[in-house]
């Protein structure tokens, strides 16, 4: 520059074209220097950004190895561990038309190719709605579930917009099995019915839901007891069963089924058919199952001291209505015969003696007048006569005519009947002896022990004979109740039980069968009532079930019944 | 000189660091190695978890309480078993034995004689002064010596002797593994 100053005789053309050539050298030195600052903020915003990102940013989600295997929702699990009801990671099939993420078509090849390929891949699908679907743009789902290798061949047709995202989803491995006890889950609502709906908080607990629910049942001897009421019910043509495994002491639940059955893994939102449990919802008047409580409640009171004395037989005659046996056996029978021959008349005398007072005091001590202690919401009303009873009522029910209860009621009114005279709560969960409840004394020990030895013999002698398997010392009773619809009783249809308890000589289990409605066939000799029905069924469940349950057969043994034999055997 | 040795100086603090950086690195590098070796390693138990609830799953509902029951109603027949098909202990089992008819041949009863050795010595120590034949004196291996383990071999260990004592059929030769131990033992013994 000061060389340029320093010649002042140069021309002006000259100085003209230096200034020029300044001018656009200038120029371009601005032009880098925006350039270069135009870069320095743009990498200055970066790495602003790239700071904030790390301060503030999403990080790169990484679940822990226990977060990855905790379930979405708790196992159920049966008393030895055998899962029931177990959350399954499942594979759906989406339709995502946005995953390519270009204004261009979803698909990579046309609707009909893709809609044909995963025909090839689906053979239940509609090949024309899907590519009807496919073509239309809407996301959904096409397919809820997929196996794992259908979602493999899906993923290799390499469409983008096919999306398999992976789904949790209740399972029930045993299927229909205990169905009513599970009850199922609805996708966002939660459990239904059964024990998903009571344990739902349990099971969807952040720090408990990876610890299985273990529940009283037994599986082998819930399958037992479905097979033999499903077998019971088809061979008598009834409309319904229902069956209940009680442990005595406890007041376990070890099996309870009532068929028919739904099954919870198609079971959805839209609910299912037959969730109606007959064992703890259903009400029905179970008959001649009462008459041992009616004689235990006696027999405790001190009415019924001598078993000999002979009860008059003939039929009573109450205000305008007479009530009579149905297979008469004479004018005058012992308490063991009227047990055993199922003698409504006696049994309606013992109960007018007992009183009407005395009769209600022990069926509301067996908590006959509530609804039935178990987890379950679906517990049925019992229908309780209220109200101070007049005499007939008294009367009736002594037999369990004109009051209604469950099968669970009466489950674990027989509980109380063997066990020593203690009724417990029902439950369905699993528990340890020492946490057994205490339950309450309804009758004393001496008045279980005889009731021990009479259910043998009705199963001895009686009614139960076809339910007395060799060996396990069964004793039950059977009871045969016209269906009250309205007031009225429906002759021809019947509902007929069958209580039992096995073993006798140290009570475990107590069993109750209900059949409803069944009718006369060839299986069951063309008659109706429980001895045909109901007791064949606890027959042949008992062998099943009893060395599951640490009940072997033992021919050489039995209740001592010799105080008792001669009175229904006659002198020999 | 002096500024010679501060430039030592300085150049092996600079190899030092430089060392150091190196370490740091490559042991960096490594733990990173490992922490993507782990995450690998969760990632197979994770699906391998699955895997196996999958299979799990699909043999329980398989083996579900009603397909058995259904696989038995065609395939097997099996029935609840008979009381008189449980046996409470070993005395009931003798006791099905049947007494002999007139007649009948006599039985072979194997003798057991108790000696000194037996007494004294542990079990383990017996079984290999046993490992001898009673008549050429050679080593003797035993099936049951042979194969401990082998379930069969130890319950006719345990019952063999009983079964035979209790069974109704009497085989003149039958003896079981623990039997023939003891004979050796009272023929060396003698």
């Amino acid at each position: 520059m000061s060389l340029f100053a320093a010649q002042p005789a140069i021309p002006a053309g000259r100085i003209e074209l230096v200034h020029l050539r300044y001018r656009a050298v200038l120029t371009a030195r601005w032009r880098v220097l925006w350039i270069a600052g135009i870069f320095s903020v743009v990498a200055f915003a970066a790495l602003v950004r790239i700071v904030w990102l790390g301060f503030a940013g999403d990080a790169p989600r990484r679940t822990s190895l226990e977060e990855a295997l905790l379930p979405p929702r708790g196992e159920i699990t049966d008393r030895h561990g055998v899962p029931l009801a177990r959350a399954f990671p499942a594979y759906a099939l989406w339709f995502n038309p946005a995953a390519m993420g270009d204004s261009g078509a979803p698909l990579v090849r046309s609707p009909q190719e893709v809609a044909r390929a995963l025909v090839r891949i689906f053979p239940d699908m509609d090949e024309a709605r899907l590519a009807e679907r496919l073509a239309s743009g809407r996301s959904g789902y096409l397919r809820r579930r997929l196996l794992p290798e259908e979602a493999n061949a899906v993923f290799r047709l390499g469409e983008v917009a096919l999306e398999i995202p992976r789904e949790s989803d209740r399972h029930y491995p045993q299927g229909t099995l205990g169905a009513h006890i599970l009850g199922y889950v609805v996708e966002n609502e939660g459990g239904k019915l059964g024990m998903e709906q009571v344990l739902e908080e349990r099971l969807t607990h952040p720090d408990l839901r990876s610890q299985p629910v273990a529940l009283s049942i037994d599986v082998r001897v819930q399958g037992a007891l479905e097979d033999e009421l499903r077998k019971g019910m088809l061979a008598t043509n009834a409309i319904g069963a229902a069956g209940i495994v009680l442990d005595v002491d406890s007041g376990e639940v070890m099996a309870m089924a009532s068929l028919p059955e739904f099954d919870p893994n198609t079971a959805g939102a839209s609910g299912a058919d037959n969730v109606f449990n007959r064992v703890t919802n259903g009400v029905y008047e179970l008959g001649s199952t009462f008459k041992p409580i009616t004689v235990a409640a006696a027999i405790d009171a001190g009415v019924v001291r001598d078993l000999s004395r002979t009860w008059d037989a003939t039929p009573v005659q109450v205000g305008r209505r007479t009530l009579k046996d149905l297979k008469p056996k004479g004018n005058g029978l012992n308490v063991p015969q009227a047990l055993v021959y199922s003698s409504n008349t006696v049994t309606a005398r013992v109960a007018d003696e007992l009183g009407a007072e005395r009769l209600r005091r022990t069926l509301i001590d067996l908590g006959m007048d509530q609804r039935p202690f178990i987890e379950l919401p679906a517990r049925g009303k019992p229908l309780f006569p209220n109200g101070n009873w007049a005499r007939i009522t008294n009367m009736t029910v002594g037999y369990g005519h004109g009051i209604a209860v469950t099968p669970l009621h009466l489950a674990s009114a027989y509980a109380a009947l063997v066990n020593g005279g203690i009724w417990r709560p029902a439950t369905l969960m699993k528990i340890d002896a020492k946490d057994a409840p205490r339950g309450r004394r309804v009758f004393k020990e001496s008045t279980s022990s005889r009731m021990r030895q009479m259910l043998r013999m009705i199963a001895m002698y009686g009614t139960g004979r076809s339910a007395d398997a060799a060996g396990y010392r069964i004793g039950g009773k059977t009871g045969s109740a016209e269906k009250n619809s309205g007031g009225v009783y429906n002759k021809t249809s019947l509902v007929s039980s069958f209580a039992a308890a096995f073993p006798l000589d140290r009570p475990r289990y107590v069993v109750v069968v209900v059949m409803d409605e069944p009718r006369g066939t060839a299986a069951s000799s063309f008659q109706r009532t429980a001895a045909y029905t109901a007791a064949p069924v606890v027959g042949k469940l008992v062998p099943r079930i009893g060395p599951m349950l640490d009940v072997l057969p033992d021919a050489r043994r039995d209740v001592d019944i010799s105080d008792l034999r001669y009175l229904v055997e006659g002198p020999k | 000189m002096s500024v010679g040795r501060g430039q030592m100086h300085s150049l092996g603090w600079a190899a030092v660091l430089a060392m150091c950086l190196g370490v740091f690195t490559v042991l960096s590098v490594r733990v990173h190695a490992v922490k993507s070796e782990v995450l690998l390693a969760e990632r197979q138990i994770i699906a391998l978890k699955r895997e196996s609830m999958l299979l799990e799953t699909e043999f329980e509902t398989r083996a579900s309480q009603r397909q058995l029951v259904e696989w038995n109603a065609v395939e097997f027949g099996f029935g609840a078993p008979r009381a008189d098909q449980f046996l409470e202990g070993e005395r009931q089992l003798a006791s099905l034995g049947q007494p002999l008819g007139p007649g009948a041949p006599a039985q072979i009863r194997l003798a057991r004689a108790t000696t000194e050795s037996e007494d004294s010595a542990v079990p383990a120590a017996r079984q290999q002064t046993a490992m001898v034949s009673p008549l050429s004196g050679e080593k003797v291996t035993l099936a049951a010596a042979r194969a401990d383990a082998d379930a069969g071999a130890m319950f006719a260990d345990a019952f063999g002797d009983f079964l035979i004592e209790a069974s109704p059929i009497r085989p003149a030769r039958a003896q079981s593994a623990a039997a023939s131990v003891q004979a050796s033992v009272a023929g060396t013994g003698e």
